[in-house]
């Protein structure tokens, strides 16, 4: 009875004094193993002339002395590159300890690898003391200067669009929209019909900018940092603050119309307060009435308000389809403001386009400059633009201003 | 005070009902400021052959419509093995749906019709998006020998009226047809038109001949003539091809001669006891007068098209660049302060633009900048590019292209001044100094 509650005893008081003996004397006896000092030697910087100088004396010696001569200069940075440790056998040497010097030509097998020591090659190359000869140094600027690879440059393709499309395969056939290979099925079935053969297409190569011969030519890759720095902007002289409209936004932000209004509601500082107030109020009642549809004509758009989301998706729709490739320099320079109705399936009223204005051009600038957002809004609106069919109100009619200012011959 | 509160209360409840109302008041408004460059789809369908007579030209003249409005990048062609639509009948309604799947965007439809030795060409334009015709249709008439300007006016109208740009189809280009090898070349000078086709020789290739260029109303040309060992100015008839010297100081050399804006006067480089500058000569009287005087070489002179100013190249600040003066001479403004040498200034027929060579760290540009010398840009690179000529409408320009090498030989070539659609103009040989002539009437 006894025997077995003593066993239970003695084992938990031997297992108490075990954790207190750890407890005590563990950090005696288990301590940490201190982590081997980093050996640290300083690294002297060499100019591409002190470079220059040493390999050319590297090339002299090379070409006078027999390629064997152990005695050959050194390379510029191993002079004062610390000694690799030995690693142990077995474990392989990081390549971080391959040391800066150009890997020994292959020309030179027999310099010293232990063939006894399974060690990695790199070890082996890395312990001979006697550093072989260097190659003759052909171009030593080419090893000092660091490689500054050429600024990516679009490819000239005929058709310039924001987004650029994928380059087609060689044997692709340039199409308006991607399709994929389709080949007629081989089953015997005369049921299905079998598509007809269509070859592979992809949508016309695109590039975001205009390349001409003279900058594709450009031969030397140009460093990707700036030549010279620009000085900051000086900051805008402040415009001196209206006194009584203390939350009128500031200056630079207004947009031209909040300056105008701003402008009206700044009109009658001079009068009366009183009469400022009256004819605000009146202004803002008229406002208001005049905003109010009258019964049984107009109407105000209701519902959820367009996010920017589906917006942005008209614009860019819009944008794929807006060719000015074709236009004259001259009515590049017209924004023009086109409005057009909308059928509640996405797509647009032809018959309804209408140009509202323009302004930077003459009219039979404008007229073209018309004509290709006409075109546009027509061509991607033929099969409905995707908008939110529960906002149709929102968009049953838009205007759109197409601003050609990026789109200019530059 | 009281009232006052209360106006107030009420003037922000006013602003809060009505700010929502704005916000969701009037149509949607989008602004696009992105779009994409690429040449406009279009279908030029053969035309409709309206007698037997006419057969031949039909296709033929529907050919060159084509190859004119796609030679200039800004259009592309849907191919004859595309079209769904048949056009039979010149008169017959558009199939629009039919045009639009096979995403054309614009279509030329037209008839010929021959009786004797004359031609009849009428066509006219769609926008097929719009389900609209463009312009009027138009009808040209002439001998059948000159089908082709029919071709070249069709074309030009369906491109002016698209682009809103000027026509420049219907043009010719007078230049240098060289044959031979590089140390004994022959020089002739030749007409064509501004595609390569219906070249003429105006002159043997018994003496050098340089730098030819057309008058205003393209009925004579000036160039320079080595026919007395020295380089001299003479003024060839097109019509008649016959030429003459002008007169001259003896003891001169005269040389880059250009007309004026008004076809009176020529403007051109003398060189006497060593040193170059500009004159100017009248035509009918035959009287010149010093436009520069520096012992600096100035040559190269154009007039602007309002024949007020003119631009030359100069070397009076060590290296050649561009100046622009009074066209009755005085104290020039310098343009061009790029890298480089700036040579072969050419005002634009529009008057926006100077073309100019350029040549830096060994290589050859043809390039463009405003008068005052902004917005330069190079359209072109290569190892010899020089001598630009405008096309009427001021959007392309022609220039020489030379090879490198024993084996080089110059060809013409021509861009647009946005910098693309390089391209050769095809000639039967080595060809140099383009010189475009104004639109045909």
């Amino acid at each position: 009875m006894a025997s077995p509650e003593k066993i239970g005893i003695t084992v938990s008081a031997a297992g108490h004094a075990g954790v207190f003996l750890w407890a005590v004397l563990g950090g005696w006896l288990f301590q940490p193993q201190p982590s081997e000092p980093v050996e640290m030697a300083e690294v002297s910087l060499m100019s591409e002339s002190e470079f220059a100088a040493i390999s050319a004396a590297a090339e002299a010696a090379a070409s006078r002395a027999p390629v064997a001569a152990p005695e050959a200069p050194s390379p510029p940075a191993a002079p004062e590159v610390p000694e690799p440790e030995q690693p142990p056998a077995g474990q392989p040497a990081e390549s971080a300890q391959a040391t800066p010097e150009p890997p020994a030509p292959d020309a030179q097998p027999d310099a010293a690898p232990d063939v006894s020591e399974p060690t990695p090659p790199a070890a082996a190359r890395s312990e001979a003391p006697p550093t072989p000869p260097l190659p003759p140094v052909e171009e030593p600027s080419a090893t000092i200067l660091t490689e500054i690879s050429p600024r990516p440059r679009p490819r000239p393709a005929p058709r310039v669009a924001p987004t650029p499309a994928e380059a087609p395969e060689p044997d692709a056939q340039v199409s308006e929209t991607a399709e994929a290979e389709t080949r007629p099925e081989p089953t015997p079935e005369p049921e299905p019909v079998p598509e007809p053969p269509r070859e592979e297409a992809a949508p016309p190569e695109a590039t975001t900018e205009i390349v001409t011969e003279a900058t594709e030519t450009d031969e030397a890759p140009e460093s990707s940092a700036p030549l010279a720095t620009s000085r900051p902007r000086p900051r805008p002289a402040r415009p001196a603050r209206p006194a009584p409209q203390a939350d009128s936004p500031p200056a630079e932000t207004r947009t031209a119309e909040t300056r105008t209004a701003a402008a009206e509601r700044g009109k009658p500082a001079a009068p009366a307060r009183e009469d400022v107030v009256a004819d605000a109020l009146a202004e803002a009642l008229a406002s208001e009435q005049a905003a109010k549809p009258a019964a049984g004509q107009g109407r105000a758009a209701s519902g959820p308000p367009m996010t920017s989301g589906e917006k942005d998706a008209l614009r860019l729709a819009v944008q794929a389809c807006w060719n000015t490739g074709s236009l004259s320099s001259d009515a590049l320079q017209v924004t023009v403001t086109v409005r057009v109705l909308m059928s509640p399936d996405g797509r647009p009223q032809s018959n309804s386009i209408e140009m509202l204005g323009y302004e930077g051009g003459s009219q039979a600038a404008a007229r073209q400059a018309y004509e290709a957002a006409r075109r546009a809004i027509i061509r991607c609106g033929a099969n409905g633009y995707d908008l939110p069919a529960e906002k149709y109100d929102q968009w049953d009619e838009i205007e759109m201003i197409f601003n050609p200012t990026n789109m200019r011959i530059k | 005070m009281f009232r006052h509160l209360t106006l107030a209360l009420a003037l922000a409840g006013a602003a809060f009902a009505a700010a929502p109302l704005a916000a969701q008041d009037g149509p949607l408004r989008l602004e696009i400021t992105e779009g994409v460059i690429e040449p406009l789809p279009y279908a030029v369908p053969a035309f409709v052959a309206e007698n037997s007579a006419a057969q031949k030209y039909a296709t033929e003249i529907s050919r060159v419509v084509a190859s004119d409005l796609s030679g200039t990048g800004l259009f592309r062609e849907i191919p004859a093995s595309a079209h769904i639509a048949r056009v039979t009948s010149f008169d017959a309604p558009v199939g629009y749906a039919d045009w639009k799947a096979v995403n054309a965007e614009a279509l030329i439809t037209g008839a010929v019709s021959v009786s004797g030795d004359r031609l009849t060409v009428k066509f006219r334009l769609y926008d097929i998006y719009s389900g609209q015709q463009l312009g009027e249709g138009l009808q040209f008439a002439a001998t059948t020998a000159s089908w082709r300007r029919m071709a070249h006016k069709v074309a030009d109208a369906a491109y002016s009226r698209i682009t809103g740009e000027g026509a420049y189809f219907d043009s010719r280009v007078v230049f240098v047809a060289e044959t031979g090898p590089k140390n004994a070349r022959q020089k002739r000078l030749a007409v064509m038109d501004y595609d390569g086709a219906n070249v003429q020789y105006l002159t043997d290739s018994s003496t050098i001949v340089l730098a030819p260029r057309f008058s205003p109303t393209g009925d004579r040309v000036l160039y320079t003539s080595f026919e007395t060992g020295f380089p001299r100015i003479k003024l060839l008839n097109v019509a008649s091809v016959t030429a003459q010297l002008l007169p001259e100081t003896p003891g001169t050399m005269t040389f880059a001669p250009r007309f004026s804006p008004d076809g009176r006067q020529v403007v051109y480089s003398l060189e006497q006891g060593g040193n170059t500058d500009i004159w100017k000569m009248d035509l009918n009287t035959g009287q010149s007068a010093r436009l520069t005087n520096t012992p600096s070489i100035e040559t190269g002179p154009s007039y602007s098209p309002d024949g007020s100013r003119i631009v030359f190249e100069s070397d009076r600040s060590g290296t050649q660049q561009l100046y622009i003066m009074s066209a009755s001479g005085g104290e020039p403004t310098r343009i061009s302060f790029g890298q480089g040498r700036y040579g072969t200034p050419v005002w634009s027929p529009r008057g926006d633009l100077i073309a100019f060579t350029k040549q830096n760290e060994g290589r050859f540009h043809i390039g463009v900048m405003r008068t005052d010398g902004s917005e330069e840009r190079l359209l072109t690179a290569s190892f010899l590019d020089e001598g630009p000529t405008w096309a009427p409408n001021g959007r392309v320009i022609m220039f020489t292209r030379e090879t490198a090498g024993a084996g080089g030989e110059p060809r013409l070539y021509s861009v647009d001044i946005t910098g693309r659609n390089l391209k050769v103009v095809p000639t039967a040989g080595a060809a140099s100094d383009p010189a475009w002539s104004p639109l045909l009437p």
